[in-house]
């Protein structure tokens, strides 16, 4: 069964399979015969892996899995290859501005149709009381600015759209 | 003035921290949730919970009128403010005294003199201790910006109504003054109401420096002593230490006998902290008084063994300091950690989520002061900090090992936290020799944020274990296929 696993923003598509006797990760890397056991903490596991033994605490939320494991703590984004072929809607991720947190708008500096160059500011945010200037991917023209001044946005929510890149 | 019941007018983990002192004195006490807030430690202490409510969450904790009136309704004498909201609003100490009840801090007076940054420099300079270079706007708005080109570069715009570093620019180069001058009035008038500004020389490698003091409004002032602050992210703290690494005996007693000095010249009533900026030459001039408990303040008790908050709540009852200059001692070195949700490695961007899985660190020499419980969520409505966890040692060695153990074991599953970067700044060649400056962080942040060693395949593999799904729907491969290495669907 696949998986794609993000940790710090590296995509590693993943195969987990069972031998017979215990579960096998396949990774780019190689393979990795591995087992998790319950320790009676909340969340807490014992991983045996390639060779370790680790302590660890773990909660699995909704998109990614957090790790505590060596005195650090990790997040580790799961997707599934089906749901993402299924999700696919074409546009690609330079061609517009994602919200990285929900806010307000602070000002807008250009309008559908302006030619725009990386790195210039297309619009002020403010999130959790600090103003930020998002400013544009790659050099090309504007296709969407989808909230005015004022306007609260959420998480995700798409701030200003470049149309696509002619090839 | 005896003070029998005391709503505590704030939330998170200062809320908790303040009625557990109250309890322990034997006060009623309540505390205010906003009708959409998660329940936090604070909740279980209070004897009573006061629903407010507003546009916003933030906003109920800054509603005068509300506030007051649920402070009546429940019949309480005293208001205890925490810090941040309204603990420095001169107008809530003025409606709480028409109500005829008592706000536990300084007087409103005290609080305008010192929340105008202006007119408390001034009055600073006036009775002569140090200040720095500065261009005033409201002295002739007209040459401001001449004014701010004379005092060099680098400097800081900062508004005049402002705190906790928001709105603050450095300007290295003269052809960015004048818009940074408009972003920082823009910022000033919407976090302050007011986009008035003032300039001062930027000291490179500043230190910051700050010194508790206590008074009991009638001139009696006592200083607990110093905190190095000068680990700071965007202008705000987010470790605190006492003692100061780079202080001598005969400089600490200099800026700490200073700042009791200011705040005897204001006959200041409670708890008080005057920031200082510390040139790397020694010299330190006046940046600011605090009119109230400070986010960091359990350094100092840690080191004193002082409750500030007990001092707090005796002085606003009127029954003065219960102690002398000579009786409050700096024992050992303590270090206070901000645990905050958010990403170090993207520009501290704060995170949000559920709290899936809490477990906060303990043990000799450990504190933790904690703002969440287990299950709750973390969202934008407040500010991203969680918790603070204050370690105390015998030196400052010990203290940092302390420190480093317990952040290390700090277990916060579901948001993204900064407890990693803090245990990487701990374990800093600099931080460890104290050769530190408010812009250390910025300074070191590749270092900082550095990817450990790389071990992907654990947890791939603890995360490939512990889904469900992946794990029942490869168990029900049947079993030749389960074997078949590189079997897909």
């Amino acid at each position: 069964m696949q998986r794609i696993f993000q940790i710090d923003g590296e995509e590693t598509e993943c195969w987990l399979g069972h031998d017979g006797s215990r579960f096998v990760l396949n990774t780019p890397n190689g393979t990795v015969a591995c087992q998790l056991d319950p320790t009676g903490l909340p969340g807490g596991y014992t991983l045996r892996a390639k060779g370790v033994v680790r302590e660890l605490r773990l909660a699995v939320g909704p998109e990614a899995t957090f790790v505590h494991m060596n005195g650090r703590t990790y997040e580790v984004g799961r997707v599934d290859p089906a749901e993402r072929l299924a999700g696919s809607d074409g546009g690609t991720s330079d061609d517009r501005l994602v919200a990285p947190m929900p806010g307000v708008v602070v000002s807008v500096a250009v309008k559908p149709g302006d030619t725009v160059e990386e790195g210039q500011p297309l619009l002020v945010i403010e999130s959790m009381k600090l103003e930020t200037t998002l400013t544009a991917p790659r050099d090309g023209v504007v296709a969407e600015m989808p909230f005015a001044e004022g306007d609260s946005f959420g998480l995700k929510d798409i701030l200003a759209q470049l149309a696509p890149e002619e090839e | 003035m005896t003070i029998s019941k005391l709503l505590v007018a704030n939330r998170g983990e200062i809320a908790a921290r303040v009625l557990r002192t109250a309890k322990a004195r034997g006060l009623a006490t309540a505390v205010l949730r906003h009708v959409a807030e998660q329940e936090g430690p604070a909740h279980l202490i209070a004897d009573e919970i006061v629903m407010i409510d507003g546009p916003t969450p933030v906003a109920a904790y800054l509603d005068i009128p509300q506030i007051v009136d649920a402070a009546k309704k429940i019949g309480a004498d005293a208001v205890h403010p925490g810090y941040g909201f309204l603990s420095e609003n001169a107008a809530f100490v003025a409606a709480l005294e028409e109500a005829g009840v008592t706000f536990v801090g300084p007087t409103s007076e005290t609080i305008d003199l010192m929340g105008d940054k202006i007119r408390a420099r001034a009055f600073v300079e006036e009775r002569g201790f140090p200040v720095a270079p500065s261009a005033i706007e409201d002295d002739d708005p007209a040459t401001f910006v001449e004014r701010a080109r004379a005092v060099g570069y680098p400097l800081l715009i900062k508004p005049s109504a402002g705190g906790g570093g928001k709105g603050m620019r450095v300007v290295r180069e003269d052809s960015t003054l004048e818009t940074e001058i408009e972003t920082a009035r823009r910022e000033g008038q919407r976090y302050f109401g007011d986009g008035r500004l003032f300039v001062e020389c930027y000291i490179e490698r500043p230190r910051h420096i700050e010194v508790q003091v206590m008074g009991d409004g009638q001139g009696n002032v006592v200083h607990f002593w110093e905190r190095e602050c000068s680990i700071q992210r965007r202008f705000q703290k987010i470790i605190e230490e006492t003692p100061s690494p780079a202080l001598t005996p005969e400089q600490r007693d200099e800026i700490c006998e200073t700042a009791a000095g200011i705040a005897r010249a204001v006959k200041y009533r409670g708890a008080g902290t005057v920031e200082f900026i510390y040139a790397q030459d020694g010299a330190f001039y006046f940046l600011e008084m605090n009119t109230r408990l400070q986010v960091e303040h359990p350094v100092t008790e840690l080191v004193t063994g002082f409750d500030l908050v007990a001092e707090q709540l005796r002085i606003a009852a009127g029954e003065g300091l219960s102690a002398t200059q000579a009786n409050i001692p700096q024992t050992g070195h303590s270090i206070e950690l901000r645990i905050c949700a958010e990403d170090a490695t993207a520009d501290f961007r704060p995170s949000i989520g559920d709290l899936l899985l809490l477990d906060e660190p303990s043990g000799p020499g450990v504190r933790v002061d904690s703002g969440i419980l287990d299950g709750g969520k973390v969202t934008t409505d407040f500010d991203p900090m969680l918790s603070k966890l204050i370690v105390h040692g015998r030196d400052r060695v010990e203290a940092i090992a302390r420190a480093r153990q317990a952040v290390q074991n700090y277990v916060v599953l579901g948001v993204t936290t900064n407890t990693g970067y803090l245990d990487a700044i701990l374990a800093h060649p600099d931080f460890a020799s104290g050769d530190v400056s408010t812009g250390f962080l910025a300074e070191q942040s590749e270092t900082l944020t550095a990817p450990g060693e790389d071990i992907s395949d654990l947890l791939m593999a603890a995360a490939a274990l512990s889904d469900e799904r992946l794990v029942s729907d490869v168990m029900q491969i049947p079993e030749m296929h389960r074997k078949m290495g590189g079997w897909r669907n």
